[in-house]
């Protein structure tokens, strides 16, 4: 799985260009499934069919990321970012378009900074991408308006028992539901990727009118704020401590059977776990709960540090408990129980 | 006997997301109304009654109420704590909680640098009276929920309690089930999770369908000293609703409404909300389109533990709805065609 | 197609979000003269089919307009207002706007004159301190007027502007609508080999709602928003504008590159001048809900663009509106076999 993690990670899937992301999922779930098909939003599913409840994994392809919108007159480009803070991104490598152009992200020199600048936090719109184009028409050659722009943060293994690399929210997801799939369950299963989650939950929105599921469980790479000085209620989760448990978020309150189905299946099956702690921010469930006439979801996560940045980091046993307790949750037909 | 379902509604726990208990209580007070009930995949309790005019109407209003949730729990047994819907955390702060499970609590704050009015959501804690953290698991997890403890004041027509938005509303739509005398067919669903961004309204009426809702729910009043300029006024009758930040109500909803309460004499009011939202809006958008209006009960001191609200506001309300009902000739949608 | 005299018919009806019966009977009027198959759906959209078959191609422009509502009357008979959609208190003092009580009354809404004002000139105003005067006193407002009436600003004919540019009320979004008119009658003279079906949507203006209803009640392969854009102005960043005498065709998470490659090769095809904008993720427009009906919709944004949008006096040009119509007509009429595959994901 780390492998496939590793792929994954690096592999260019902005949100609203998850076309590299979604190709090689293809491939990793076409000889597992009986069907695989593109909705016109350009979620991923993977079918599975069987008796028994209709299962849906989801986890989201998409990343942040960063488009062309403007390419101003000396060549560089400006570009409008989705869930990114703008403090994170001077000064980093990315790669532009279709044609994976080098680029990195300028500002104007400290040294160049009046004092009162240097004291404010520069905005998006005080930053451009550079490709080294001489002016406008030399960088029109090569990009245009609408490329997307990511990181390019290569992935590793990293200190005791971690991974760092770009886009960990959410492709450990995709990586745990495609090990999942291609295991297989006893229901009618259903792996769905979905685009567009960063921009507001909208691919996932009409995915449960397609799947039309019993229960959903989204996987997912969440916040983890276990760094100095944040006190323990104000963490989220921590990296190393297991596979994060949601009761609820910003946008889902998991029902309460659910949350305690796995907490006690991840007690009583020695997987390590833990709570998400925080109701902030919200994920695929978000709206596949509130589908058709409601939806019984649940979520389990991964602790990420440093999302929505160029680089995140995450416990590899943490990736294997999220694998195990969902794995379990299929595999013995918990689902049952809530359903 | 409205008042002591009243009472008994208010007092029962029933935080978004957590509403078992308060569906349990109301399916006891609709059963012998109802020709079938049943609780959806969110929860929603839906209660059936069974029509011959071949129009089916929607009436609705949440059970659930606002609260907290316990995110962390500290090694001398503090409880970290969330919102859970519309919480000030200056009304949070200082205030006794209850857990599903009857255990009591009260709210602390960090008291270095805040006071009970200053302090911010994640300087709050609830102290169950637990030394450490071991004992304080034995009763409360992390993802539990509790409400602010109800206490019922009695001032005659006047009533205040925590969870009248929107028991209230409750109350009334079982006074209606109790009362009505209807050829329509009937759904009353008492819904979920409204107060985190009504979540569970549009699901139940996605299954049901209905030809025309009717939500009930509470609504601020314009009736205190140096308060926003608004309308509605405790006492002044059923609050029509016009529009609030969820919903423009179509005008042929509001006429009918209106329309039914001149002829029966029942004293009403029109309500325009600035800020806030109801199911209403929720139902509106389910499908193509559902026609939906609201009627609300004023209501003073809202998403604190003193809302307060007059009983005869809540029985124009009851007499409005039952009336509405009575008439064969419902409200018309736009258009219905089916398409390509 | 005058387009004059449609605007005028348009933007002199009433209809704020969520009340658009009056702008919904002349949108209605207006599709009738291209066609009987009318009709409209539980939330009020206002629909006109041409063609037949699939692909079934749904085209939206809202009908709606930003105004306010009547909160609360003030004992001397002066009304205080709500706000319906995203109407900007500060251009509304000194405006003339219309009352639709029992009936239509003409009101102004007051402005402090400015040997009376203190020293917080700066401030800008705030719906609640606006009160609009009808003119009658308390107990005849009382008689006319109830809380939950309309106001909208008053129907001033259209106002010609040079170079082919007119500046009206409620040009967004109306003069997609009567765009859509200029469509259907240019399609009259061409082969269709698919069903469009037009439709003027309801509150787009509080939240797309209308068009959610459309994308559901339709069902379409294909959905195009047609939608203002921000033309340049002196103090406005060039980025986040387009050139008054150019379509804006938007890309981005919320466009299916399909759907804008059917739209800019039918611009090429007529020599239309256009400029792709870029949006990341949903639009602020009727494209935002129409992608996220049923199991997804491929959905494309044409828009105009506007000088000073949501005030009384919104100014674009007749020519680049007719160029609107002219890439929908060309769009749809080169759709024929092959359609399915323009809208495969090419991985």
């Amino acid at each position: 799985m780390l492998e496939r993690l590793k792929t994954l990670s690096e592999l260019y899937g902005v949100s609203g260009n998850e076309t590299r992301v979604r190709a090689y999922l293809r491939r990793q779930v076409e000889p597992y499934a009986d069907e695989v098909f593109v909705d016109p939003v350009g979620n991923l599913y993977a079918h599975k069919r069987g008796s028994g409840p209709r299962v849906m994994l989801a986890a989201h392809m998409d990343e942040v990321g960063m488009i062309v919108r403007g390419i101003t007159d000396a060549g560089t480009l400006l570009y409008d970012a989705g869930g990114i803070d703008p403090r994170v991104v001077v000064s980093k490598r990315v790669s532009v378009g279709p044609n994976d152009i080098p680029g990195v992200i300028g500002a104007k020199a400290i040294h160049l900074q009046s004092p009162e600048e240097r004291k404010r936090a520069l905005k998006h719109t005080d930053l451009y991408v550079d490709i080294g184009a001489k002016d406008r028409s030399d960088a029109e050659k090569l990009v245009s308006k609408g490329d997307y722009i990511s990181f390019t943060t290569a992935f590793s293994t990293f200190g005791d028992g971690l991974v760092k690399g770009k886009a960990l929210d959410d492709r450990v997801g995709c990586a745990i539901v495609t090990e999942l799939f291609t295991h297989g369950y006893d229901c009618d299963l259903w792996a769905v990727f979905t685009v567009q989650e960063e921009l507001g939950l909208r691919g996932a929105a009409v995915t449960a009118n397609r799947v039309k599921p019993d229960i959903a469980l989204i996987l997912e790479g969440t916040t983890a704020n276990d760094v100095a000085e944040t006190p323990s209620h104000r963490s989220v989760t921590t990296v190393g401590a297991g596979a994060a448990i949601t009761f609820a978020d910003g946008r889902t309150i998991v029902p309460e059977r659910m949350m305690t189905l796995l907490r006690e299946t991840a007690r009583r099956n020695g997987i390590p776990w833990q709570m998400r702690k925080g109701t902030a921010g919200g994920t695929d469930a978000g709206v596949i709960h509130k589908s058709l006439s409601g939806v019984v979801c649940g979520g389990i996560s991964v602790p990420c540090r440093y999302i929505h940045s160029p680089v995140s980091v995450a416990a590899i046993s943490d990736i294997e408990a999220a694998h195990a307790l969902a794995h379990t949750f299929l595999n013995e037909r918990l689902f049952d129980e809530v359903l | 006997m409205f008042k002591q379902m009243l009472q008994d509604l208010l007092l029962t726990y029933g935080p978004s997301g957590r509403e078992d208990a308060i569906a349990a209580c109301i399916e006891r007070y609709a059963a012998p109304y109802a020709d079938d009930i049943r609780r959806d995949a969110l929860g929603n309790l839906i209660v059936h009654r069974a029509g011959k005019s071949g129009k089916r109407v929607m009436l609705s209003a949440h059970m659930d109420q606002i609260g907290l949730v316990v995110v962390d729990i500290d090694e001398n047994g503090f409880l970290r704590i969330a919102p859970v819907g519309g919480v000030s955390p200056a009304i949070a702060a200082a205030r006794q909680v209850v857990f599903a499970n009857g255990v009591r609590g009260v709210t602390g704050w960090e008291t270095k640098s805040k006071t009970a009015a200053t302090a911010a959501m994640p300087e709050l804690f609830v102290d169950i009276g637990a030394s450490d953290r071991e004992s304080a698991e034995a009763h409360v997890n992390v993802g539990d929920m509790c409400v602010f403890a109800g206490d019922f004041i009695d001032m005659g027509d006047r009533v205040a309690c925590a969870a009248m938005d929107n028991r209230i509303a409750c109350a009334v739509l079982l006074e209606v089930l109790r009362r009505m005398q209807t050829d329509h067919e009937v759904y009353a669903v008492f819904t979920v999770q409204e107060e985190v961004g009504l979540r569970g309204a549009a699901p139940a009426a996605y299954a049901i369908e209905p030809d025309l809702n009717i939500n009930l729910d509470t609504t601020l009043t314009g009736d205190t000293p140096e308060c926003g300029k608004l309308n509605m006024m405790l006492g002044k009758g059923a609050a029509i609703k016009a529009m609030d930040s969820s919903v423009i109500v179509p005008a042929a909803v509001r006429r009918f409404l209106t329309d039914v309460a001149e002829k029966h004499h029942i004293a009403y009011q029109h309500e325009v909300l600035r800020a806030g939202g109801t199911d209403t809006g929720a139902i509106q958008r389910v499908r193509d389109g559902v026609l939906a209006g609201c009627i609300s009960i004023p209501t003073r001191y809202i998403h604190t533990p003193v809302e307060t609200i007059a009983l005869s506001d809540a029985e124009n309300a009851v007499r409005l709805v039952c009336a509405a009902l009575e008439e064969e000739a419902l409200p018309v949608a736009p258009g219905t065609k089916p398409v390509v | 197609m005058d387009y004059m005299e449609t605007l005028s018919a348009l933007t002199s009806a009433a209809g704020t979000s969520g009340n658009e019966g009056g702008a919904a009977a002349v949108a209605e009027g207006l599709f009738r003269q291209y066609t009987e198959d009318v009709w409209r759906d539980p939330l009020g959209n206002v629909y006109a089919r041409v063609g037949s078959g699939r692909p079934v191609v749904l085209v939206c422009a809202h009908m709606d307009e930003i105004g306010m509502m009547v909160a609360s009357i003030e004992d001397n008979g002066m009304l205080r207002m709500a706000r319906v959609g995203g109407i900007d208190p500060r251009v509304l003092p000194g405006s003339e706007v219309v009352v639709h009580g029992k009936t239509d009354l003409p009101g102004v809404i007051g402005a402090v004159p400015p040997h009376l004002l203190g020293t917080d000139r700066d401030a800008a105003y705030q719906l609640e301190e606006l009160t609009c005067d009808t003119g009658y006193p308390a107990e005849r407002v009382r008689e006319l007027v109830s809380v939950g009436d309309t106001i909208t600003f008053a129907p001033l004919k259209p106002l010609k502007l040079q170079n082919e540019l007119v500046a009206s009320k409620t040009m967004d979004d109306r003069a997609l609508v009567s765009c859509m008119c200029d469509a259907m009658e240019m399609l009259q003279s061409r082969r269709l080999h698919c069903t469009v079906v037009f439709c003027a949507t309801v509150q787009e203006e509080v939240g797309c709602y209308g068009a959610a209803a459309a994308g559901y009640h339709v069902n379409p392969d294909i959905a195009i928003a047609m939608d203002v854009s921000h033309a340049p102005t002196p103090d406005a960043p060039t980025y986040r504008t387009t050139p008054i005498d150019k379509v804006c065709m938007t890309r981005g998470g919320n466009i299916h590159p399909g759907v804008f490659q059917m739209l800019s090769d039918a611009a090429k095809r007529c020599n239309i001048p256009f400029e792709p904008t870029v949006v990341l993720g949903g639009t602020g427009t009727d494209a935002r809900a129409l992608q996220l009906q049923q199991n997804g919709v491929p959905t494309g944004l044409l828009e105009l663009p506007l000088k000073y949008m949501h005030t009384s006096v919104e100014v674009g040009s007749l020519e680049t509106l007719h160029n609107c119509a002219k890439i929908l007509t060309e769009c749809f009429a080169a759709i024929g076999d092959g359609w399915e595959d323009a809208l495969c994901w090419n991985d």
